[in-house]
């Protein structure tokens, strides 16, 4: 089981070094996502699956989709094409794909290794969480709502189309 | 939670449900007057509903929140200043080529977060309202967004507070490991009975950063002068009140009990002291090459809140009135002073350079007048809000024997009392020889706004009335 | 079990290296990254706590579950207002984006 933890958390740190000193925003943000990727499987060999499937879906996959799609957006321009024809260099995707190997390595053996019991806890089930929001936390959650609320009406003040801007036009 | 602790919660849970009460207005009608009014009535409404929760004293409302005279006295001045903000952001906006009605939308939701932080109990809600309100403020600080200066000042309010907000998470993460607890109570009994434990003392360092930086405390302050100077007026007005109002009151709620149980030269009190002693040094130091009025008001507001420390760390009774009675007239001079500002300006063209003030008595002699008087108090003279603010504080400080502090205070705010003089100067000079004067804004109305002039009106009343007759509010705060 | 200091140093190296990346990138949307970085330190060591030492509470992952919410409100905003510093100044670099001193 340290074996596991050691690595996921070796190849967080590695993945987390190379954001900080890849310069192209893309790559940074690839390295990001194994970043998160790699933290979840830390999350599940201590025992905590929920809080690591949380990670996974909400972190890595949608926080990480409005970076994606940002950058997308940032990048219409003429050198969109030359950027285009770089993602498919394999410099590019081959370091991301090596630490999710490792990622995904770890994550097999981990199932495959299951019935003989993890260290899944007694505590911190889904269920339990749920009651705890709905319960002690109840004011939390409504002003997580209010947050959310917050947050999606700025970015749709934000977000829309400039006045002066004709339609279609510009990012 | 129970229905008996509704009522407790009235002045917060009223302006959130008008903050969905407008959104669902908007879906029939888009109208910048009507969501403004539904606003007002929301925060009216908060006001109001304040005479329920006074009546139920130290009352806990599940584990997160805690509605004492301390929140309710806090939650009156943020709603207070919410109101008014929203009533000079009605003139202000006029001329805003865009939709303006999430603007009202988003400061209730930030007003929101700002009482949840006076009245926290526990990280979560802590953490809950410092988001809520910075998550608003991002949006409020970029919302002219035609404007480059607004979007500029947005960007580095987002990185910034966003790095602080983690700073915050950060510490209470730390926080929970040495304690197992994220109620303020436990971790008061923590500090006191281990106070050298290096991850407790990590954790709570950890979250005087992100505090620090919703004050402007030097040295997290780098941030104020570019977001003062770039965000639209009304915004500038709510930074410089409703944010740091809410951050004061939660470090008052976190660590006041502290830093009284601990001994005078404990770690955390002599990090308080640098904290306090730089802010006022710096504050009025910077404050004094600057131009800006916006700027000046900026590190004039790093300066308020060492003077503000100062009484936190002497701590004590005194402390007690101090704290709050400073606050309550640190923002009606600030509200004035940006009030006057706001409306001689519009989004497209601010009043900021000192210049641009010059002669200001000779064509609107009652705004002058009253931005005459809400700098004097702001430098703390005699008769205005400012200075029994000041004096309260200088007790406490003189109470508790911390003279460093108190020396500080007075030899700076004689420093202040300068860049202040300069800019009273300069409005009640004649205009330039030879020169126009100074154009304000062609498209400006002559008149006010009912609604700006009663605005104003209050506010000068209260400047004077806070200084000369305090005990009708000193017995408010008479604080359990 | 892996000791607690391990893995409270990988939650700080984490943090640390987020910091890095908000003080040394100079284009908007990787300080953001930065942030996001920070903040899913903490998670990490609000986890680690819950597991070694406070196994029986859980307020550890409800903190984890509200921050996650805040970290999607807070990119969501922080996207869509980088998104307008790129139509108003045609860049995302924050150096060249100086129109105030200081």
């Amino acid at each position: 089981m340290n074996i596991i933890f050691y690595l996921a958390a070796a190849v967080a740190i590695v993945a987390t070094l190379l954001v900080v000193t890849r310069l192209n925003a893309v790559h940074a943000l690839l390295y990001l996502i194994v970043s998160l990727l790699a933290v979840a499987v830390v999350f599940y060999t201590l025992g905590a699956p929920f809080v690591a499937a949380l990670e996974v879906i909400i972190y890595a996959g949608a926080i990480m989709v409005l970076f994606v799609f940002v950058i997308m957006m940032l990048n219409l321009g003429p050198q969109a094409t030359e950027t285009e024809r770089g993602w498919a260099e394999p410099e590019l995707w081959f370091g991301p794909a090596l630490l999710c190997g490792v990622l995904l390595g770890e994550v097999i053996y981990l199932i495959l290794r299951m019935p003989t019991g993890t260290t899944l806890a007694r505590v911190g089930t889904p269920e339990q969480v749920g009651v705890a929001l709905y319960g002690p936390y109840l004011l939390g959650v409504e002003l997580a709502s209010l947050l959310l609320l917050a947050g999606l009406v700025g970015a749709y003040h934000l977000g829309r189309r400039a006045p002066h801007e004709e339609p279609g036009g510009g990012v | 939670m129970t229905w008996a602790d509704l009522p407790a919660l009235y002045p917060m849970l009223i302006p959130a449900a008008t903050a969905v009460l407008l959104l669902l207005t908007l879906t029939v009608r888009r109208d910048a007057r009507l969501a403004a009014g539904v606003a007002m009535a929301g925060f009216i409404a908060g006001l109001l509903a304040l005479a329920a929760s006074a009546a139920e004293l130290s009352h806990p409302v599940t584990m997160l929140l805690t509605v004492d005279r301390f929140a309710v006295v806090f939650w009156g001045i943020l709603l207070f200043a919410g109101l008014l903000v929203s009533v000079f952001a009605v003139g202000y906006f006029r001329t805003l080529r865009e939709p303006r009605e999430e603007f009202y939308l988003l400061w209730l939701l930030a007003v929101v977060g700002a009482m949840v932080m006076a009245a926290s109990a526990h990280f979560a809600a802590f953490f809950l309202g410092l988001e809520l309100l910075s998550v608003s403020l991002y949006v409020l600080i970029a919302y002219p967004r035609m404007q480059s200066r607004a979007v500029e000042a947005g960007v580095k309010y987002l990185i910034l507070a966003g790095a602080s907000s983690a700073f915050v998470l950060f510490g209470m993460a730390l926080t929970y490991a040495a304690t197992g607890t994220l109620t303020f109570a436990e971790l008061f009994t923590h500090l006191t009975l281990f106070p050298g434990d290096v991850l407790l003392l990590g954790g709570v360092v950890m979250i005087l950063v992100g505090v620090g930086f919703k004050l402007a405390l030097v040295p997290f302050h780098f941030w104020t002068p570019d977001v003062y100077e770039g965000a639209p007026l009304p915004v500038t007005a709510a930074v410089a009140t409703v944010s740091k109002g809410a951050a004061f009151a939660l470090l008052t709620r976190l660590l006041l009990g502290v830093i009284q149980a601990q001994p005078g030269h404990s770690t955390l009190a002599v990090i308080f002291t640098l904290l306090a002693l730089a802010s006022m040094i710096v504050g009025n130091l910077l404050a004094l090459a600057q131009g800006n009025l916006k700027r000046l008001l900026a590190y004039s507001s790093i300066a308020n809140m060492g003077y503000a420390l100062t009484a936190f760390i002497a701590g004590g009774d005194a402390a007690r009135v101090a704290i709050p009675y400073f606050f309550a007239g640190y923002i009606v001079a600030v509200l004035a002073a940006f009030g006057v500002m706001t409306q001689l300006s519009t989004p497209e063209h601010e009043l900021q350079e000192v210049e641009d003030y010059r002669g200001l008595a000779w064509r609107y002699p009652w705004s002058a007048a009253l931005l005459t008087v809400a700098l004097l108090s702001l430098a703390g003279i005699p008769l205005t809000a400012g200075f029994l603010g000041k004096f309260f504080v200088l007790t406490a400080g003189m109470a508790a024997g911390r003279w460093t502090l108190v020396v500080t205070l007075v030899l700076t705010s004689g420093l202040g009392l300068y860049y202040y003089l300069r800019v009273i100067t300069a409005l009640y000079q004649a205009p330039l020889e030879g020169e126009q004067p100074t154009p304000p804004p062609l498209h400006l109305p002559h008149r006010l706004s009912v609604l700006t002039g009663l605005a104003l009106a209050v506010l000068a009343a209260l400047l004077l009335l806070l200084g000369v007759y305090p005990s009708p509010v000193l017995h408010l705060l008479a604080w359990p | 079990m892996v000791p607690f200091a391990w893995i409270i140093l990988v939650s700080i190296l984490l943090f640390a290296l987020g910091a890095i990346a908000l003080i040394t990138r100079r284009n908007a949307v990787a300080a953001l990254m930065g942030v996001e970085l920070m903040l899913n330190a903490a998670n990490l060591n609000f986890v680690a706590a819950w597991r070694y030492y406070y196994p029986d509470h859980l307020d550890a992952q409800v903190a984890v579950l509200l921050v996650i919410t805040i970290a999607a409100a807070e990119a969501a905003v922080g996207l869509a207002i980088i998104l307008n510093l790129y139509r108003r100044f045609g860049t995302v670099d924050l150096d060249q984006i100086r129109l105030m001193r200081g």
